[in-house]
């Protein structure tokens, strides 16, 4: 009886801890609950939840991805510059945010996979060259129209459909919030019905015998680790597009909300593994959670504090599912 | 001088140690030989401190003694020379410092020793030809055990506990080491050495003992014969009914000028229609090895590999499943199930194209295939979505080989398929194997009697190179024992040592 209770509060503890969160904050905050603040408050989490699903793939090989967070500024840097200093359209801008997302995962994968650097420690040093790079191109200043490039003030500036990306909507839902669910559906698919996610599946929870059992192991962490970079940059991208600047550094918050959406996934369901419908969860209850305490006039300054806590509530929940796992074996 | 009495250890469920007796005296060299599980591994960490015992006792002369270390063992005069040298090591300090590695730790030389300081407190020690002011990463590994030795008998060991020690020595480093321990022992240190060597426990050891199933099922004196030895390590061998068939069909797989150890002579084997090959061979003999090849697990070592008569060159274990042969690996949980699994996806893993359209996996195929293999093979699960953990060990083994038969492989290769798995599930897959589940099998097992049941020709390994052939009716268990031990021929006994 009491093993059942344990189970099903693993299994729905999260989602009743999301509603009660949200019943609370709604009977004490008046604003809250109202369809302008979801709103809001989906908004915010919309880009998270789509660099999530990222982190969710990197974690679904065994992998960690520390770069997120650069790349999402990285991209931002590049979608901006692209048409403030060189004057492009929106379309070229796009191009070049996915492509630098999938090239900063490309350059994970193969530190990771052929000069084998232990995946922390490869996406720590690529963390940093991002961070630094983007800072680099940028001379440390907010991309935006009139900034100098190359001594002259520049005189692209960044479009109107671009930044429709961002602040549009369609049929009266923004389009991040409508790209994150689609994306969640097509990364819970992926991960849970597809040939590539269940081998993705296979060399996270055992490499060698996914190698015995014929998967190019090398060449699916690769995989995964483009298809993280490619994810933060469609978050980067629609980033620009929110902020309507390139702003230093925009992504560095993402790295923490991400990592801990994604594995407060593990739990959501009692999946006890990464999966997109949990993470797209996870990044809903840190946004709520967020949304709620600053309404609460909780201050701002608190606001890592919590994130912080609630990373390791998360790698608590996540590890010790691993343990009864392992356990269990 | 070190015993131990009733000695009982259990892992949750599992006796590893069932009352062991053992006594070592001083100046005596003991072998410690038995299968793998025999219980060998836990009753040195018993001895050594790392374990503690469940029940029963250990004494140092004749006082008992209750280890929480291995550090308090050697302050007590046991010392432990694992397998893993590197372990007791620090690779970036010198010979010299980790040698007094002890001193400068405890802060007995100074708090901030001097290199003089601890070179001199070394060479005290050493004082047997070893490169004081070397890198410990750059020594051989059986320079790493001198230090080890030289380390432990400064600290006043006089029982020398030595895990495995020449696996990973040349024969000239063994014969080093055999001299030293033999100087040790006729200073009256008390050594107890493992080994899976036949050869070293007959040419080193005054007095065998051997370990099975958690006891001390025997324990023989000089001169040692093999086949004795390795009868009570392998406990008693039945005789069944052989089953052998003719063979001679065409041939499906055969490899040429193979290696199964990088230094070993040329290996040849042949794979015909319709036949289970078994190589048999101890521990180390260079099954998995050559097994490993075969499947594209390992890079082939040296010669060529033909299957249906087209050249066979696996450089991935993908190119053989394409090629159509099915590996079943030693370490099934270690190498080929995913933890918290079920059956059906365990099943379907290397042939997921098989069950995917578009990319997308098709569920209910995967379970119907997995149903089938259940039916098929007698698995035991309540379905195809039951756990694999939830399953037991010989049921997870009919799932991995059921792999490859839902796969349509052609050949199987099988290493150690039958170890840990009961005797119907181990009918069964013997069952499948001869009668056309594929097309032909290698299984690779150092069980005689398992050997005997499952193969039709079997190929005897010792140290990577083919020591004989036979076919099951023409020898039985204690035969195939006897053939499996040549390296005992190979190393003389020392002359003038007293036995």
């Amino acid at each position: 009886m009491s093993a059942r209770i344990g189970t099903a509060v693993y299994r729905y503890g999260l989602l009743a801890l999301l509603v009660a969160f949200v019943v609370y904050f709604a009977a004490t905050e008046p604003a809250f609950g109202t369809w302008r603040n979801a709103l809001v408050i989906l908004q915010s989490v919309a880009i998270t939840a789509i660099v999530a699903l990222g982190v969710t793939i990197s974690l679904t090989i065994g992998g960690f991805d520390l770069s997120i967070g650069s790349t999402v500024s990285f991209v931002v840097m590049l979608a901006s510059a692209a048409q403030v200093y060189l004057s492009l359209g929106p379309v070229w801008a796009v191009v070049i945010g996915l492509a630098a997302g999938a090239l900063v995962g490309l350059l994970n994968g193969v530190l990771v996979v052929y000069a084998r650097v232990p995946d922390l420690l490869a996406t720590l040093g690529t963390m940093f060259v991002f961070a630094g790079l983007s800072l680099v191109i940028t001379g440390g200043q907010s991309v935006s129209a009139g900034a100098t490039f190359l001594g002259r003030p520049s005189e692209g500036r960044i479009s109107e459909g671009f930044l429709w990306l961002g602040r549009g909507d369609l049929l009266g839902i923004p389009f991040p919030i409508i790209v994150a669910l689609v994306l969640g559906v097509v990364v819970t698919v992926f991960l849970g019905r597809s040939r590539i996610g269940r081998v993705l599946a296979a060399i996270g929870g055992n490499a060698e015998a996914a190698r015995l059992a014929g998967a190019r192991v090398g060449r699916y962490r690769i995989l995964a680790y483009v298809l993280s970079g490619l994810l933060a940059s469609v978050g980067g991208i629609l980033l620009t597009a929110r902020l309507g600047r390139g702003d230093v550094g925009a992504g560095g918050d993402y790295l923490l909300e991400t990592v801990a959406a994604a594995l407060i996934g593990f739990a959501v369901l009692g999946a006890n593994r990464p999966n997109g419908f949990g993470t797209l969860i996870g990044a809903l209850f840190v946004g709520i959670l967020l949304n709620g305490l600053t309404m609460k006039n909780v201050p701002y300054y608190t606001q890592d504090l919590i994130k912080g806590a609630l990373l390791v509530g998360a790698l608590v929940l996540s590890f010790s599912a691993l343990f009864r796992r392992k356990e269990r074996a | 001088m070190l015993s131990a009495h009733r000695v009982v250890r259990s892992f949750g469920s599992t006796l590893a140690l069932a009352g062991v007796d053992l006594v070592v005296r001083p100046g005596e060299i003991v072998g410690l030989a038995g299968a793998n599980g025999a219980g060998k591994s836990t009753l040195i960490g018993i001895l050594s401190g790392a374990l503690a015992p469940t029940s029963g006792r250990v004494e140092v002369d004749g006082v008992e003694v209750s280890f929480s270390s291995p550090e308090d063992a050697a302050r007590a005069g046991v010392a432990t020379v694992q397998q893993d040298v590197d372990a007791a090591l620090v690779p970036t300090l010198t010979v010299a410092e980790n040698l007094v590695l002890d001193r400068v730790a405890t802060g007995a030389l100074g708090a901030l020793p001097s290199r003089r300081r601890i070179r001199a407190a070394a060479a005290e020690i050493a004082g047997h030809g070893l490169p004081l002011d070397a890198q410990v990463g750059e020594l051989r590994t059986s320079e790493k055990q001198q230090l080890l030795i030289a380390r432990a008998l400064h600290r006043g060991a006089r029982v020398l506990i030595l895990d495995e020690p020449t696996a990973a020595l040349s024969v000239a480093e063994q014969r080093e080491l055999h001299e030293r321990v033999r100087e040790l022992a006729a200073a009256g240190t008390a050594v107890v050495y493992i080994t899976h060597h036949l050869g070293e426990l007959a040419a080193l050891c005054d007095r065998v003992v051997v370990l099975r199933e958690g006891r001390v099922v025997d324990e023989f004196a000089r001169p040692l014969e093999a086949s004795a030895v390795v009868s009570a390590m392998l406990g008693e061998v039945s005789a069944i009914g052989y089953r052998a068939r003719e063979t001679g069909g065409e041939i499906v797989l055969s490899g040429r000028g193979l290696r199964a150890l990088p230094d070993s002579p040329e290996v040849d084997l042949v794979l015909h229609e319709g036949e289970v090959l078994g190589i048999t061979g101890l521990l180390g003999a260079g099954k998995t090895e050559l097994l490993a090849q075969l499947v594209g697990a390992a890079p082939l070592l040296a010669g060529e590999l033909t299957l249906d008569g087209e050249p066979y060159r696996p450089r991935h274990p993908g190119d053989a499943i394409r090629a159509g042969v099915g590996f079943v690996p030693e370490d099934r949980r270690g190498q080929a199930e995913v933890p918290d699994w079920d059956v059906a996806r365990t099943l379907t893993l290397p042939d997921l194209r098989r069950y995917s359209r578009l990319g997308l996996l098709d569920g209910r195929a995967e379970r119907a295939a997995a149903a089938e293999a259940i039916e098929r093979l007698r698995i035991v699960a309540s379905g195809p979505r039951a756990g694999i953990a939830s399953l037991s060990g010989g049921n997870r083994q009919k799932v991995v080989v059921a792999r490859w038969i839902a796969a349509g492989s052609r050949v199987l290769v099988l290493d150690e398929p039958f170890r840990g798995i009961d005797l119907g599930a181990r009918a069964d897959i013997a069952a499948l194997l001869r009668s056309g589940g594929v097309r032909a099998a290698i299984v690779a097992s150092s069980d005689p009697e398992e050997i005997l049941e499952v193969a039709d020709r079997i190929l005897i390994l010792a140290d990577g190179a083919v020591a004989g052939g036979v076919r099951p009716d023409e020898v039985d268990a204690d035969g195939l024992a006897a053939l499996m031990a040549p390296a005992l021929a190979r190393e003389p006994l020392p002359e003038g040592h007293a036995a």
